[in-house]
């Protein structure tokens, strides 16, 4: 039996105990009292009576008379005159059916009263014997009203210590069901902390199992660290701490293949002309300090777009990715700025000629290579900060004006998004959530996001696509009642609007937002960690899961994190991909694991290619993961 | 009074008197002088106990009626018409008329004369040939209920036959019944039916050890 249980249940016993308790000692004290009174009042009525008569002459007519008076002017059951040898001489007697209490309760109680007795005198000799009782209905009105009323107020007091326990009881509830949560998680290898509670023993308890989580995630944090460092030694050139070539075009190919997002953006190229001669003019060491300004220069480029990445594909050419982003001018232009005052530090001897291009969902990786290759060469030709923008070649495009596509978008979201339905499973192959990403109807077709993602971007329509897909997802899971799984782009979180008709959105369908799993990039949470935590705050209270995606070993720096109340990270694909052969990966894996569970944090891998890649990412750890190889499992592929 | 407190009935009480008690509680309010007396009254109902009917009623009447001294109850317990127990009229060695019937009647009793024979009775007494009328109380002896009274009195050394009383009126009587169920020895007393004067003696009475 749980101890709440066995509160109530001594509760309810106690208050029972009580009043069966109180109502007996209370009726039979008054019992007792009234039948004091009684005889006092029968022994004290007969002695008047039995007075009045002695002094009176023994007329038969007389005594009969005034017995008779004495009768019916009270309440009497008997009253009568017996002769010294016992003889009735007078008698009267009434009815004794008791009406005003039910017939259970006086069957109930008995009053036991004798009669008053007194002698009538005649002169010296005793004349008779008066003997009278009095009625009984009286005194048991009196005992079955006090009977009720005790009821009465046992039943108000029993009533507000009902409701005093009500709330004892869940002011223990409530701590208590914390304590147990987190002994479970920890049991789960989940060192996760509670707040303590109010109640003495159990703050002792949760104290020293936050004390442990704590430790544990000291540790943790010290582990993730060198994770961190591992990765960087495993994916960055050591010289300018960017990605190095492989996991770049990794990185690049895991976002052409996206659906959110990423799925689109802007790609570019700067070559560091005649790397060789500075070399030798410079020397070794103020070349790679040249190599380490220009990486900078870059990230910072990046982060001021979002969450584009760097990456050196060899000795003097590097790659940028800026997810998102489709102003190719502006950021050619920006690009430009940052190139010349570091040019300018260098004299003429510097050349960093530079290609931007747009990429897309569903373009070759090798293509867009080529391509940004041969415009680099171009630029080159162009001077020191030669540009070349690649436009995309517009053929592909449904429509061909900004109007155009603002117009068909607008329309496409009137009509509403279509969700697609990609399953994220988890260990034991139970569904998670779906991953639903969107589609529009274009010109009478459902297109994938890559398609209009990157003008949904350019005329700034992200708030507008983020809540109808939200709106879409409540519907769905309104229908099918499994939880659902929504990208949230990262401009919307900047975005006030969309943070209050997110909520007023959520609000009105709570059931739907219990099911409901939002996920941002990790890269936002990181550079934008106050609106993230509100986001995290308002939309967890109305029970909505929150998650980040493309998640690294990075996540562990997120400020406050623990008190984010995250549910689950989904591990960017660069770090799950091909995970069998990547034995790094694999230890970089299962710290990350580690790490998550103890903040009590739902660790998913996304595209997963095979069965055994999922299986190794499980046995390493892992709760969920999504993709190709999952699918392939899972009956319920829809889409 | 674990019992009494739960409310249950409260054990009857044991009868007759208990002389140890009587001792102890004589010391206590009159002293050695009050315990003499005491002994003095002790010695009177082991000397009667074996004796005839008018034995007793003579010898109980004398003996009250010689060792006590008559005087108002205003000038003996402060209080108008104190009635006192017969451990308190023996103790102060003087009483009024009712505490003289009372103290009568007890030791008769206790001697074993039937309660219901005994009567005290209220009378309207003529002192000697004067017209100066008090009322005076009186110990009768019934013996039938219809009978007429043998009249034990504090006012007159004899015992007589009520009609021979002509200086006393009766006006009412009453005895110990119905204060002892049906007539048991059993006491019926509760501290609430102490409130007439003749419960509240009985109620002394039997704090005393008499009952």
């Amino acid at each position: 039996m749980s101890l709440i249980k066995q509160l109530w249940l001594t509760i309810v016993i106690l208050l029972i105990l009580a009043f069966v308790g109180s109502l007996f000692v209370s009726i039979s004290s008054s019992r007792h009292y009234i039948e004091q009174e009684i005889r006092i009042k029968n022994s004290d009525n007969a002695n008047a009576l039995a007075l009045s008569m002695s002094q009176l002459e023994k007329d038969p007519v007389i005594l009969e008379l005034l017995l008779a008076a004495q009768f019916d002017t009270g309440h009497y059951r008997r009253i009568e005159l017996r002769d010294p040898e016992g003889e009735i001489i007078e008698r009267r007697v009434g009815d004794e059916t008791i009406d005003t209490v039910p017939a259970w309760f006086a069957s109930l109680i008995q009053f036991d009263v004798p009669p008053g007795r007194a002698v009538v005198q005649d002169g010296w000799r005793q004349y008779g014997t008066l003997i009278l009782e009095s009625h009984h209905s009286f005194a048991y009105h009196s005992l079955w009203r006090s009977s009720l009323t005790l009821a009465g107020w046992f039943a108000i007091a029993g009533a507000i210590s009902l409701l005093l326990a009500a709330w004892i009881v869940r002011t223990i509830r409530l701590p208590l069901r914390n304590v147990v949560r987190q002994a479970k998680a920890i049991g789960e290898q989940r060192f996760v902390e509670s707040p303590e509670p109010r109640t003495r023993e159990l703050r002792e308890l949760v104290r020293a199992m936050n004390r442990l989580a704590e430790n544990v995630r000291g540790m943790l944090g010290r582990e993730s660290e060198k994770l961190d460092q591992l990765r960087r030694r495993l994916q960055h050139d050591p010289v300018t701490d960017t990605l190095a070539r492989a996991p770049f075009l990794e990185h690049l190919e895991v976002s052409l293949g996206s659906h959110s997002h990423d799925a689109s953006g802007t790609l570019a190229m700067i070559r560091v002309g005649n790397l060789a001669e500075i070399n030798q003019q410079l020397g070794h060491q103020k070349t790679d300090a040249l190599l380490v300004g220009l990486a900078r220069s870059l990230k910072q480029l990046s982060l001021m777009n979002g969450d584009g990445r760097v990456g050196r594909l060899n000795g003097s050419d590097f790659a940028l990715l800026i997810p998102r982003a489709h102003d190719l001018k502006g950021l050619g232009e920006e690009l430009t700025e940052r190139l010349e005052g570091l040019a300018s530090e260098y004299g003429t001897l510097l050349t960093l000629p530079s290609a931007l291009t747009e990429y897309r969902q569903g373009k070759s990786r090798e293509t867009l290579m080529a391509s940004l290759d041969g415009a680099l060469a171009a630029a080159e030709n162009q001077g020191e900060l030669g540009q070349v923008i690649v436009e995309s070649s517009e053929q592909e495009a449904l429509f061909t004006s900004h109007d155009e596509w603002r117009n068909a978008l607008e329309k496409a979201l009137q009509q509403g998004v279509y969700l697609a339905h990609f399953p994220v499973l988890d260990t034991q192959g139970k569904l998670l959530h779906y991953e639903a990403p969107t589609r529009l109807k274009l010109k009478g077709e459902w297109h994938p996001a890559g398609v209009f993602l990157p003008w949904i971007s350019r005329l700034d329509m992200s708030t507008e696509l983020d809540l109808a897909a939200v709106a879409a997802a409540l519907d769905d899971t309104a229908q099918s009642g499994k939880s659902i799984g929504i990208n949230l782009s990262p401009r919307s979180l900047r975005d006030g609007r969309f943070v209050s008709e997110l909520i007023s959105l959520l609000r009105a369908h709570p059931e739907g937002a219990a099911r409901l799993w939002l996920e941002l990039p990790e890269a936002v949470a990181v550079q934008n960690p106050t609106g993230f935590s509100s986001l995290c705050r308002e939309v967890q209270t109305l029970g909505c899961r929150m998650g980040l995606e493309h998640a690294t070993s990075q996540f562990a720096q997120i400020e406050g994190l623990q008190h984010l109340g995250l549910s689950y990270l989904k591990i960017d694909a660069s770090l799950s991909k091909d995970i069998e052969h990547h034995q790094e990966h694999q230890s970089l894996l299962r710290g990350m694991a580690t790490l998550a569970h103890s903040l009590g944090i739902l660790i998913i891998a996304e595209g997963v290619e095979s069965r055994t890649a999922a299986q190794t990412l499980f046995d390493l750890g892992l709760d969920g993961a999504t993709g190709p190889g999952v699918r392939q499992n899972g009956s319920e592929l829809i889409d | 009074m674990l019992t009494a407190g739960l409310g249950l009935t409260p054990a009857p009480l044991q009868a007759g008197i208990n002389r140890a008690q009587l001792r102890e509680s004589m010391r206590q309010m009159h002293g050695q002088r009050g315990v003499q007396a005491l002994e003095d009254w002790f010695r009177l109902l082991d000397q009667l106990r074996n004796s005839d009917l008018d034995t007793q009623l003579r010898e109980v009447n004398a003996f009250f009626n010689r060792r006590i001294r008559w005087v108002d109850d205003i000038d003996n317990w402060g209080a108008e018409d104190f009635w006192a127990t017969p451990l308190e009229t023996l103790g102060q060695g003087q009483g009024d008329c009712e505490d003289y019937s009372i103290a009568k009647y007890i030791s008769l009793k206790e001697l074993g004369v039937p309660g219901d024979r005994l009567r005290m009775i209220y009378v309207r007494a003529r002192i000697g040939r004067s017209q100066i009328v008090q009322a005076h109380m009186v110990l009768g002896y019934y013996e039938t209920p219809a009978a007429e009274p043998l009249i034990l009195d504090n006012l007159v050394p004899s015992i007589t036959p009520a009609s021979q009383r002509t200086d006393l009126d009766p006006v009412f009587s009453f005895n110990s019944e119905g204060l002892w169920a049906g007539g048991s020895t059993q006491s019926r007393a509760d501290p609430l039916a102490r409130l007439s004067r003749w419960r509240s003696v009985v109620g002394r009475m039997e704090a005393q050890g008499f009952i």
